[in-house]
C-alpha cells in the first residue's frame, strides 16, 4: 500500500536544493511559526485556501457555489476565511486561479511518477528529489518509501528539514537519504522560542544525533537582519556547530529574503518585514569567514 | 544505531570487527548486521570501507599522498588501496586527483588561455560597429556592375545562366577594390544599415550623387539608367484561386523564391582556386557536350580568378604613395595572400580564410546577403590551421586574429550568416578541435550578434559544450546556438541522405539545415498555419475569419462530431488539405523558378550540378528538397485539449457554444480564463495534451512523404515559423486555447508564449517528445533563461541539462538570457540599450530594431529560473 501526504507544491529542475539538477517535494504542515518563514502556506497540516485579490475578476462563480465564504464587498470579491471549511470547491470553478486550494494529498506512487518524468537529468547530472515543506519529517514513512524508490532507481535523495520532529522520525528516513539540509535557526533556545514560536532543545538534540550516523549534513543558518546577525549569535552558533561530529559536516548561510510577503497576504496573514534587502555578498563573506574561523568547517553563502 | 555510528566514526582509522563491535553494544551478530544494514543501507563491511575510501579521497585533495593515505586508513598495501578505490569511485586515486582538481580549476585556466582581442581587432571591431566608415562609398557597386553586366550579356546571349553570370563577372571586373587601415582578411560584400544591399539609385539628384560617390564612370551612369530594368525573360507566375484565397489568411503559403538561402563547396575555392575549378568544367563539358551552365560558370571563374590581384595591386599601390595609415608589413601579407587565392589552391590559414572571404563574397552577389552561410569553418579551416602551427610558421594568436578578422567582416546590424562549430564524424567521433574554441572565444570576445551555431552529441566532450554555454551566458545575445547531433544525423538520414553526407550537415540562416555544398534546401518557401485547420472544422470548410472563404474542406457538421476521435479525424483532415496545397504551390511555382532565377555560381560549387549539367534551381543539386514550416502546432494542441475536455469529457460545453464563444472573441472573460487555466497546455510535460501535439507533427510527416510521392518532390518538415507567428496570428479567429483574435500564435514549437510553468526540466521533455528524428527542418525552439543562471557554479549544471535533454530527443536549442525587466525598460528606454539584442527567431537581433509587437511577445515569454 502507498503511503500518503499532503503535499503544496513539486517544484522541478531546482539548482540551488543540494547537488545537481532536482525535483523538491514540499509537504503540508510545521510545528515552528518562524517569523521569516517564506513558505507560511506549508505551516498548517490542512489544506486551505489562497485567494489573489489581484487576479479575481469579479467573474462571480464562486459566489455561486458558496456564498458563505465569497460575498460582494462593494467594488471587490471578499474571501471570509473563518467561515472557510477549505471544501475546496471555489478554487475548481475559479477560472482565473485567484482562488487556488493549498495542499493536496498524493500517494507516494504518485509523487514519485512526477518524480522521475525528469529521471534523465539526475542521472546527467548527480541529481535527483529534495524533501522540503514545511517540516517534510511530519511524514517519515512517506519520505522513507518515496526516498526508497528514487535510491532503487538510482536518483540521490535529501531532505530539508528544521529537525523539530522526534528523533524516531528522522532516524526513520535515515537508511534512504544521503543528504540531510539542517536549519538552525537561532543558537540560543529562549530566543529561539521568541522568534519560532518554540525552543531548540530538540532540533539540536536530532543535530547532534543525525551527525553521529556519518551522513552528509548541509546545517543551513538563515540570517536574519537584527535577528540573529550579532557577534554573540556566531559566537553560539560555533558553539553547537563544534558540539556535532564534523567529519561530514558544511555550513551555508542563508540570505534574508525580503520577497516573501505576498504569500502571506494571499493566507489572510500578517508579515513581518525584519529588513527591506537581502545582505550583500560582502557582509556574507564577512559572516562565512567568521564561522569557519570558529568551528574550521566549511561554510558557504 | 547512531551510538553505534558515532563509535565507528571515532574509530574509523582503528582495527574493527562485526563481533567486537555488536558485542560492545549487546547486540546479537545477526540482529546487529540487519539493524545496521537498515540504518545505512550497506552491510558493516561495505560500511567501514566507504566511509574510509571517502575520508581518504577528502584527503587526497587536501594533498595528501597516495601512499600515506593508503595506510593511515589501514590497507596494506598501495595495490589494495587502488583496487578499492578504484571499486567506489570508477578510477585510480591519482586519476581521481588529477579529474577533480581539473574540474575545479577549469573556468579560471579557461579564462587565463583564452585569446584576447589583438590591438588591430579591438580597432576594426569599433570600425564595424560604428559604421561611419567607408562602405557607404561603395553601397551600390553591386548592383549598378550586376545591371550593366546582365544587360551585356543579354544582348549576346539568351539564357538566363549566361545573363546572371555575365552581371556577376562584370561586377567582379569593374568593383572598386578597397583596404582598410589594420585590415588582413580584405574585400567587403557592399551593404550597411544605412544603404541596404537592394538599394537602387534613382534617375534623380540624390541618385546621381550616390553614384559619383560610388566612383562609377559617367559612361557606366548612363548605361545603368538606359538598362534600369534588365534583363531576365521572366516568366510570370500564374496563381490559382485556392492559391491566392488561402494566402489572404496565411493559411498555406507555397512559394519558391530560391533566394540566398545556401551554403555552398567553399572548401573546393580552398583545395583547387577558381583556376581547378574552371578546369573541372572543362573537363565536364569535354565529356558532356557544351551546355548554358558551362559557359555560365566559365565565365564567373575567369572573373573571379583576377578577384584578389585587384587587392593586391591596391596594395602595391598604398605601399607605393607609403599612405601612413597602413603598416607596410601588413600591405605586404595582403600583397602575398592576394596574388595567390582565389587563382590558385589556398597554402597557408591566412590564403586559406581570404579565398573562403572571396568565395562567400561572390555568392552574396549572386543573390544578395541574407542567409547565405559559411558552414563548418573549424573543419574547413583545420587541415591550413594544423600545417601552419605544426610548420612553426604561425602562432595561435596569428590564427585567432585572422578568425576575429573574419568574424569582423560578417559583422551586420541584420546577419543571419551562419556558420557552425563542432560535429560528429561519421564513425561517431567528436570534431572539436583547437580552432572551434577559438571560434567560440572570438564570438565570445567581440560581442557581435553573430550567428554561430554548434554541434555536440553525447560524445561531445563535455567542456565543449560547457564552453558553449559560457559563451551564451556571457555574450547574452542568444549565440551560439545548439544542435544534437544524436537526433539530426538519423533525422537526415530518414530522408534518404546518406550516412556520411547526413554527417556533414550544417545550418544555413536562421536553423535551416543542408548537406554543405551538397544541397539545396528550398528554405522557407512552404509555410502554413495548422490552427486553421480548427477553423474550417468549426465553419464546415469555411474559414471564420473570412466568413464569405471557404479555404478548408467540407467535413461535416458540427452535429457529427459525436466523439472526440471524429472531431480530431476531422482536424486532420483540413491539416492534410492545407499541408496539399502548400506543396502543390510550391510545386507549381518551381516550375517557374527554374526559369526565372538559376543560380550558375551556386551550381559551379555544389556537387551535381555540374555533373548533370543541370542548374542548381534545377534540381540540380545531389540533395534537392524543399522544407514545409508547419506552423501553430502548439496552439492547436492546446485547443484541442480544452475541446476534449470541455466537450467530450466533462460536457460543460457544446461545440455550437464554442463556436458561438468563438465567433465573438470570447464576449466573457471568465470563459476565456477558464480555457486557458483549466485544461492542461503543451510545454509543460504532461502527456494528454503533449501527445497532441506529437501526433500532429507525426501525422503531418506522414502525410509529406504522400504528397513527396505525389509531386515528386522531397518535403521535409521544419516546425518552424520565422516570425510570421504573428502574421498568422494576425489572420486566425480566436482558439479554444483562450487566444484572442488576432493574436500572436505560439513560435515555431515552442509554448504559448507564458503557458509554460513547470519548470525548464518539462518544458524541454515537451519539446523533446516530438519527432525530431522525422523533422530535419530542426524545431528551432527558444527558451528563455534567467540570465544570474549562467554562473560559473551553475554552466556545469545547464551542460547536464543540455545533455539530458538531448538523450530524450531535444533536436536543436536556442537560449535567450535577457530578463523580462531588462526587456520593459528597453522598451521604454531604448537610448539605454544600444547593444542589448535577443533571440527572436532563427535569429538575434537589436531589441531597439524590431518591431514593438515582437517586442511584446518576447516579453511574454516564459523566463526559466530554476531557484
Amino acid at each position: 500500500m502507498s503511503v500518503k501526504a499532503t503535499v503544496t507544491n513539486i517544484s522541478r529542475c531546482s539548482m540551488h536544493d543540494g547537488p545537481g539538477i532536482r525535483t523538491v517535494v514540499y509537504l503540508k504542515g510545521c510545528g515552528l511559526r518562524c517569523k521569516w518563514c517564506h513558505n507560511p502556506e506549508t505551516f498548517e497540516k490542512s489544506p486551505q485556501i489562497a485567494y489573489i485579490p489581484d487576479k479575481c475578476i469579479k467573474c462571480g462563480r464562486c459566489i455561486e457555489i458558496c456564498p458563505l465564504c465569497h460575498v460582494i464587498d462593494g467594488d471587490s470579491m471578499a474571501f471570509l476565511r473563518d467561515k472557510c471549511t477549505s471544501c475546496g470547491k471555489c478554487a475548481l470553478l475559479c477560472p482565473t486561479k485567484a482562488l487556488t486550494l493549498i495542499g493536496e494529498e498524493k500517494s507516494s506512487d504518485d509523487i514519485f511518477e512526477e518524480i522521475k518524468k525528469d529521471s534523465e537529468y539526475y542521472k546527467m547530472s548527480g541529481g535527483g528529489v529534495t524533501f522540503s515543506g514545511g517540516e517534510c519529517l511530519l511524514y517519515p514513512d512517506f519520505v522513507a518509501e518515496v526516498a526508497d524508490k528514487c535510491k532503487k532507481a538510482g536518483f540521490s535523495a535529501a531532505v530539508e528539514s528544521a529537525l523539530f520532529v522526534k528523533w524516531e522520525n528522522v532516524e526513520k528516513v535515515i537508511p534512504y537519504i544521503d543528504l540531510f539540509m539542517t536549519d538552525l535557526k537561532i543558537a540560543d533556545s529562549k530566543k529561539h522560542s521568541e522568534y519560532t514560536g518554540q525552543p531548540n532543545d530538540v532540533i539540536v538534540e536530532n543535530l547532534k544525533k543525525l551527525s553521529q550516523t556519518g551522513k552528509k549534513i548541509l546545517v543551513r543558518i538563515p540570517i536574519i537582519p537584527s535577528v540573529n546577525d550579532t557577534q554573540d549569535d556566531f559566537e553560539a552558533f560555533a558553539n553547537v556547530l563544534n558540539s556535532l561530529e564534523k567529519s561530514n559536516l558544511s555550513v551555508e548561510l542563508l540570505k534574508y529574503n525580503y520577497l516573501a510577503s505576498s504569500k502571506y497576504g494571499m493566507l489572510g496573514k500578517e508579515y513581518i518585514a525584519f529588513s527591506d534587502k537581502s545582505q550583500s555578498d560582502a557582509e556574507m563573506k564577512a559572516f562565512c569567514t567568521l564561522i569557519s574561523e570558529k568551528t574550521r568547517l566549511n561554510c558557504t553563502f | 544505531m547512531y551510538e553505534v555510528l558515532k563509535y565507528i566514526h571515532e574509530n574509523i582509522k582503528e582495527n574493527m570487527t562485526l563481533s567486537e563491535i555488536s558485542e560492545k553494544f549487546g547486540y546479537s551478530k545477526w540482529y546487529f548486521c540487519t539493524k545496521f544494514r537498515e540504518y545505512t543501507g550497506r552491510s558493516f563491511v561495505k560500511y567501514i570501507r566507504y566511509f574510509r575510501l571517502h575520508l581518504a579521497a577528502a584527503d587526497l585533495l587536501c594533498g595528501c599522498k597516495v601512499s600515506d593515505v593508503a595506510f593511515e586508513y589501514g590497507y596494506e598495501s598501495v595495490g589494495g588501496f587502488n583496487k578499492a578505490f578504484l571499486a567506489e569511485f570508477g578510477c585510480y586515486p591519482s586519476e581521481y586527483k588529477k579529474n577533480t582538481k581539473e574540474a575545479l580549476i577549469y573556468y579560471e585556466r579557461k579564462r587565463h588561455t583564452m585569446f584576447q582581442l589583438s590591438d588591430r581587432c579591438e580597432a576594426l571591431k569599433k570600425c564595424a560597429m560604428t559604421r561611419n566608415d567607408f562602405e557607404d562609398f561603395y553601397c551600390v557597386q553591386r548592383i549598378v556592375y550586376t545591371s550593366i553586366g546582365q544587360s551585356e550579356a543579354a544582348k549576346e546571349s539568351l539564357t538566363n545562366d549566361e545573363i546572371l553570370a555575365g552581371g556577376i563577372a562584370r561586377t567582379l571586373d569593374s568593383f572598386t577594390p578597397v583596404i582598410q587601415p589594420d585590415e588582413l582578411i580584405v574585400g567587403f560584400n557592399y551593404a550597411n544599415s544605412k544603404y541596404p544591399e537592394r538599394l537602387i539609385p534613382k534617375n534623380d539628384e540624390k541618385g546621381l550623387e550616390i553614384m559619383r560617390m560610388n566612383r562609377i564612370s559617367e559612361a557606366d551612369i548612363e548605361t545603368f539608367f538606359s538598362v534600369r530594368y534588365p534583363s531576365l525573360a521572366r516568366v510570370p507566375i500564374r496563381q490559382t484561386e485556392a492559391e491566392i484565397n488561402s494566402k489572404k489568411e496565411w493559411a498555406a503559403m507555397g512559394r519558391c523564391q530560391d533566394n540566398n538561402h545556401s551554403v555552398i563547396a567553399y572548401e573546393k575555392v580552398l583545395r583547387l582556386g577558381f583556376k581547378g575549378l574552371y578546369a573541372e568544367i572543362e573537363a565536364f563539358e569535354k565529356k558532356n557536350g557544351k551546355n548554358k551552365l558551362y559557359n555560365a560558370t566559365k565565365r564567373i571563374c575567369l572573373s573571379a580568378m583576377k578577384m584578389g590581384k585587384k587587392y593586391a595591386a591596391e596594395a602595391r599601390r598604398l605601399k607605393e604613395i607609403k599612405d601612413e595609415r597602413y603598416s607596410e608589413a601588413d600591405l605586404d601579407r595582403i600583397i602575398s595572400v592576394c596574388e595567390r587565392v582565389p587563382e590558385n589552391s589556398a597554402t597557408t590559414f591566412h590564403e586559406a580564410v581570404q579565398a573562403l572571404w572571396f568565395a562567400h563574397i561572390i555568392n552574396t552577389w549572386e543573390d544578395n546577403i541574407n542567409a547565405n552561410s559559411l558552414g563548418r569553418l573549424d573543419q574547413i579551416l583545420y587541415p591550413y590551421y594544423k600545417s601552419d602551427v605544426e610548420s612553426g610558421k604561425v602562432s595561435k594568436e596569428e590564427i585567432f586574429e585572422l578568425i576575429c578578422c573574419l568574424w569582423i567582416k560578417l559583422y551586420l546590424g541584420y546577419d543571419v550568416q551562419q556558420s557552425c562549430v563542432g560535429g560528429t564524424s561519421p564513425d561517431g567521433k567528436c570534431q572539436v578541435n583547437e580552432l572551434s574554441y577559438m571560434m567560440l572565444d572570438a564570438t565570445e570576445q567581440l560581442d557581435f550578434i553573430r550567428c554561430l551555431s554548434v554541434r555536440y552529441s553525447q560524445n561531445s566532450d563535455k567542456n565543449f559544450v560547457k564552453r558553449a554555454l559560457e559563451v551564451v551566458g556571457h555574450v547574452q545575445k542568444g549565440v551560439p546556438f545548439f544542435f544534437n547531433d544524436d537526433v539530426m544525423i538519423p533525422a537526415l538520414e530518414s530522408k534518404g541522405i546518406s550516412h556520411e553526407d547526413a554527417c556533414d550537415y550544417t545550418q544555413i540562416g536562421c536553423v535551416e539545415t543542408v548537406i554543405p555544398g551538397k544541397s539545396n534546401p528550398h528554405a522557407v518557401t512552404g509555410e502554413t498555419n495548422l490552427l486553421k485547420a480548427l477553423e474550417y472544422v468549426f465553419c464546415n470548410g469555411y474559414s471564420m475569419m473570412y466568413p464569405e472563404m471557404k479555404n478548408g474542406y467540407a467535413t461535416g457538421e458540427l452535429s457529427d462530431f459525436d466523439t472526440f476521435e471524429k472531431f480530431y479525424d476531422a482536424v486532420l483532415r483540413q491539416i492534410y488539405e492545407i499541408l496539399d496545397l502548400t506543396c502543390e504551390t510550391v510545386k507549381r511555382h518551381r516550375e517557374f523558378s527554374v526559369n526565372n532565377s538559376p543560380r550558375p555560381y551556386k551550381s559551379l560549387l555544389t556537387e551535381g550540378c555540374l555533373e548533370s549539367g543541370r542548374d542548381f534551381n534545377d534540381a540540380g543539386a545531389v540533395y534537392d528538397y524543399y522544407q514545409i514550416m508547419l506552423g501553430g502546432v502548439p496552439n492547436l494542441a492546446d485547443s484541442l485539449e480544452v475541446i476534449r475536455k470541455f466537450v467530450y469529457v466533462d460536457r460543460k460545453y457544446t461545440l455550437e457554444e464554442i463556436k458561438n464563444i468563438l465567433e465573438n472573441d470570447f464576449p466573457d472573460e471568465s470563459v476565456r480564463q477558464e480555457f486557458i487555466n483549466k485544461a492542461a497546455k503543451f510545454g509543460n510535460d504532461i502527456d494528454s495534451v503533449d501527445s497532441l501535439a506529437v501526433d500532429i507533427v507525426d501525422r503531418s510527416c506522414d502525410y509529406l512523404d504522400e504528397l513527396s510521392d505525389k509531386y515528386c518532390l522531397s518535403f521535409h518538415a521544419q516546425p518552424f515559423t520565422f516570425l510570421w507567428m504573428i502574421d498568422h496570428g494576425r489572420e486566425s479567429a480566436a482558439s479554444p486555447d483562450g487566444r484572442r483574435k488576432g493574436e500572436i500564435i505560439a513560435y515555431s514549437c515552442s509554448p504559448m508564449q507564458g503557458r509554460d510553468f513547470n519548470g525548464l526540466t518539462a518544458l524541454l521533455n515537451s519539446i523533446a517528445k516530438f519527432p525530431t528524428k522525422r523533422t530535419p527542418g530542426t524545431t528551432s525552439a527558444i527558451v528563455e533563461i534567467d540570465p544570474k543562471l549562467f554562473t560559473d557554479r551553475n554552466i556545469s549544471l545547464l551542460t547536464d541539462l543540455l545533455l539530458a535533454a538531448s538523450i530524450k530527443g531535444l533536436s536543436n536549442v536556442q537560449f535567450n538570457t535577457i530578463d523580462a525587466d531588462t526587456l520593459i525598460d528597453a522598451k521604454k528606454h531604448p537610448e539605454k540599450y544600444n547593444n542589448l539584442a535577443v533571440r527572436v527567431s532563427g535569429f538575434s537581433q537589436k531589441f531597439n530594431a524590431i518591431s514593438p509587437e515582437i517586442q511584446d511577445h518576447i516579453i511574454a515569454r516564459t523566463k526559466h529560473s530554476c531557484l
